[in-house]
């Protein structure tokens, strides 16, 4: 077994490999030898002639080159290049050749063999077997950059997923100390007040504040954490999604007089919770973000991506509220972002970056276009239904 | 409806037992509470070994997951298997409110599943409505002991 | 049909019954979708979708099953113990709500597996009150096993 060492493209260095003759004539192996030594290369040999050999060989060596006639008597070259394709080597095959027609010259590439040169033209040889070479380096780098990149992947997967068990799991442990806190610090503000001194009455309603916030951020760090276990994939008409959104809003929605268009919405390929999720938010935020008119929201949708695999939607969801200062429009799809006080806004900072989870498990984009006091627009896309014509019919 | 219902508590957590006897004790039902602190022990008291011989079949247990030496889930197997014990309802009461927590919990055989609310009205009300649901509206098993 | 959520099985035979709980569910507002079936091969038919309800969506699960043991083909505890005894429906919440005060239907039904028995009140307000109280505890308070056929969720089982 050697490797070819060195290959320089462009200039004629010299080029040791190996090679495996499938030749039964053996006065024309001698001749293809020649000429590869001719083209300036040192090359290492075996010649085989029936294929019962040639399988043999190939147990004991790797050859980087085989050449093999068209015609061996018994068998035909491409035979050989079956053999190779069985054993899944990926070594190039050239035939060298005396009868040829053009037609099978080509037939021939087109099956698989590398190159084709005839017996007569062997000075094109050299050349071949070089092109062959590079070729096959070039398919292996390739195929080493790929591993390491899956490596990777994989690796970045791996690490994503501890943290998110980490998240989940501190998320979760916290949940019955922290209702210790909350529970008994509220029991001694309610039984308690005004019969200890008046500074206790003020550390006992700090404590509650802060054990009722670490609650609510424990509950959204939960929520946020649990986005993509548990993922189905179905079809789903976005009007359907949309209603129960807003049925879960109800309330919010009497209390703001808010008005929400929507209409003919497509069918969308993705998990029924999470995407009522993702509407519920960000219709909730377009609710709760409102400035002195009552909220007025639209939902709609276009095509796009059509030249990608599998068309996709964009979504719209407009409102006429506060909007963002386009400096912030990255930023507030961060978990825990704020750009206001919680006097001014209640809230944890969760809720889009919920969003921006559930439309990346969907392999989509989600952004926003907005001047403050201006509204705001939110877009993100989801892939299409291949099933268009079927529907999520329930409620 | 019986009087004086008893009610086995299998929850280590001493500040929730102090919130669950408080409500209990509020309602006009004057259950008795058993408290005991993990699965062994609530094993032991409805076997009545050790000293719980002369302990109360309960009417109704209510039962935290997480506790040291035997946890709630081994508990409700044990219990759920057993033919002298698997007509006593069992209401898993517990902070998770993980979905597998849940299912796991009704295929050992839970009768239901209440996560134990983090606010304290809300706490109080679950514990009011568990009471005023199974001593209030269902009928419970008299079964011949074990 | 096949698609549609249905939030409780009402399995009943009696009309009066099926009137009045279906008036107090609606009033109430505790359940939207409410399937009535007269018999308890009926029941068992909708739930493992076979027979006549060969085309129904099998993993569409009622959340919770009110279920009378005096009925025609099938008895209430006999639907009961086919349904424990089938992985598909092993979880379902059933809650048994029967005119029967006999001891021993009790102990059977907890036997098997009911989630829990509820004698039907003779009187007319608390019947009503009585269906209230299980729609808001089976339907709002307690936390419902997930449906057998829905992925099985990824989350960590802590020991």
């Amino acid at each position: 077994m050697s490797e070819a060492v060195a290959i320089d493209r462009g200039v004629r260095a010299i080029v040791r490999f190996s090679a495996l003759l499938v030749e039964d004539n053996l006065a024309d192996s001698e001749l293809v030898l020649r000429e590869l030594r001719r083209g300036g290369f040192e090359v290492t040999c075996d010649v085989v002639q029936t294929a019962d050999q040639f399988r043999q060989k190939l147990q004991t060596t790797t050859p980087d080159v085989v050449l093999a006639d068209y015609n061996l008597g018994s068998w035909r070259g491409m035979e050989a290049l079956e053999i190779l394709r069985s054993a899944g080597l990926d070594i190039p095959l050239i035939l060298v050749s005396g009868v040829v027609g053009d037609v099978t010259a080509v037939e021939c590439i087109k099956l698989g063999a590398t190159d084709y040169v005839l017996k007569d033209s062997l000075t094109r040889l050299p050349a071949s077997v070089r092109r062959a070479l590079e070729e096959k380096q070039v398919r292996k780098e390739r195929r080493q950059a790929e591993a390491d990149l899956a490596k990777k992947a994989e690796e970045l997967a791996r690490s994503n997923r501890d943290l998110e068990q980490f998240a989940y799991v501190a998320s979760h442990d916290l949940q019955e100390p922290l209702r210790m806190v909350a529970a008994y610090t509220q029991l001694l503000a309610e039984r308690y007040a005004g019969k200890l001194d008046e500074n206790a009455d003020k550390y006992i309603r700090y404590a509650l504040e802060g054990a009722l916030r670490m609650q609510t951020l424990v509950t959204d760090l939960l929520t946020f954490s649990r986005v993509g276990r548990n993922r189905k994939s179905t079809p789903l008409a976005g009007d359907a999604v949309v209603r129960e959104a807003l049925e879960n809003l109800r309330a919010a929605l009497q209390e703001s007089g808010a008005v929400v268009h929507y209409e003919a919405l497509p069918t969308v390929s993705g998990d029924r919770t999470q995407l009522v999720q993702l509407f519920q938010n960000l219709i909730g935020n377009a609710i709760k973000f409102r400035g002195e008119k009552a909220p007025v929201i639209e939902v709609s949708a276009e095509r796009s991506g059509a030249d990608k695999r599998g068309a996709e939607w964009t979504f719209s969801v407009n409102d006429n509220g506060i909007g963002i200062a386009a400096e912030h429009a990255e930023a507030i799809f961060v978990i825990f972002q704020r750009l206001h006080t919680r006097a001014e806004y209640p809230g944890n900072g969760v809720g889009l970056a919920i969003c921006k989870k559930i439309v990346e498990q969907h392999g989509g984009r989600i952004s926003v276009e907005s001047k403050a006091g201006e509204g705001a627009s939110f877009k993100f896309t989801l892939p299409a239904s291949p099933a268009d014509g079927e529907m999520d019919h329930t409620q | 409806m019986k009087e004086a219902p008893d009610i086995l508590l299998v929850d280590d957590n001493p500040a929730d037992v102090g919130l669950t006897r408080e409500v209990l004790a509020a309602s006009g039902l004057h259950s008795n509470i058993h408290n005991v602190p993990d699965g062994e022990e609530a094993i032991a008291f409805l076997r009545r070994r050790g000293k719980y011989t002369e302990a109360a079949r309960p009417d109704l247990v209510l039962l935290d997951l997480n506790m040291p030496r035997k946890g709630g889930r081994a508990v409700l197997a044990e219990i759920k298997t057993d033919p002298g014990l698997r007509t006593i309802p069992i209401v898993v009461f517990t902070t998770s409110d993980a979905d597998n927590d849940i299912t796991h919990s009704y295929e050992l055989g839970a009768n239901c599943y209440i996560s134990k609310p983090g606010n304290l009205g809300d706490y109080f009300s679950a514990v009011q409505s568990i009471e005023e649901f199974w001593f209030g509206f269902t009928s419970l098993p008299h079964s011949g002991d074990q | 049909m096949n698609d549609i959520e249905v939030d409780i099985l009402l399995v009943e035979d009696s009309q009066d019954d099926i009137d009045l709980a279906l008036h107090t569910l609606r009033r109430e507002n505790l359940a939207n979708h409410i399937f009535v079936v007269r018999d308890g091969e009926e029941a068992l038919d909708f739930l493992f979708c076979s027979g006549p309800y060969a085309d129904r969506n099998a993993a569409q699960m009622p959340k919770l099953v009110l279920l009378d043991l005096k009925l025609p083909k099938i008895d209430g505890l006999d639907v009961l113990r086919q349904l424990r005894a089938d992985p598909r429906t092993t979880t379902l919440p059933v809650v048994i709500m029967t005119s029967s005060k006999e001891e021993k239907d009790v102990a059977n039904g907890y036997h098997l597996g009911v989630n829990s028995y509820i004698q039907k009140p003779v009187d007319f307000e608390q019947f009503r009150q009585t269906v209230k109280a299980i729609g808001l505890y089976w339907l709002l308070i307690n936390q419902r096993p997930q449906n057998h056929f829905a992925n099985k969720p990824a989350e960590p089982v802590k020991p």
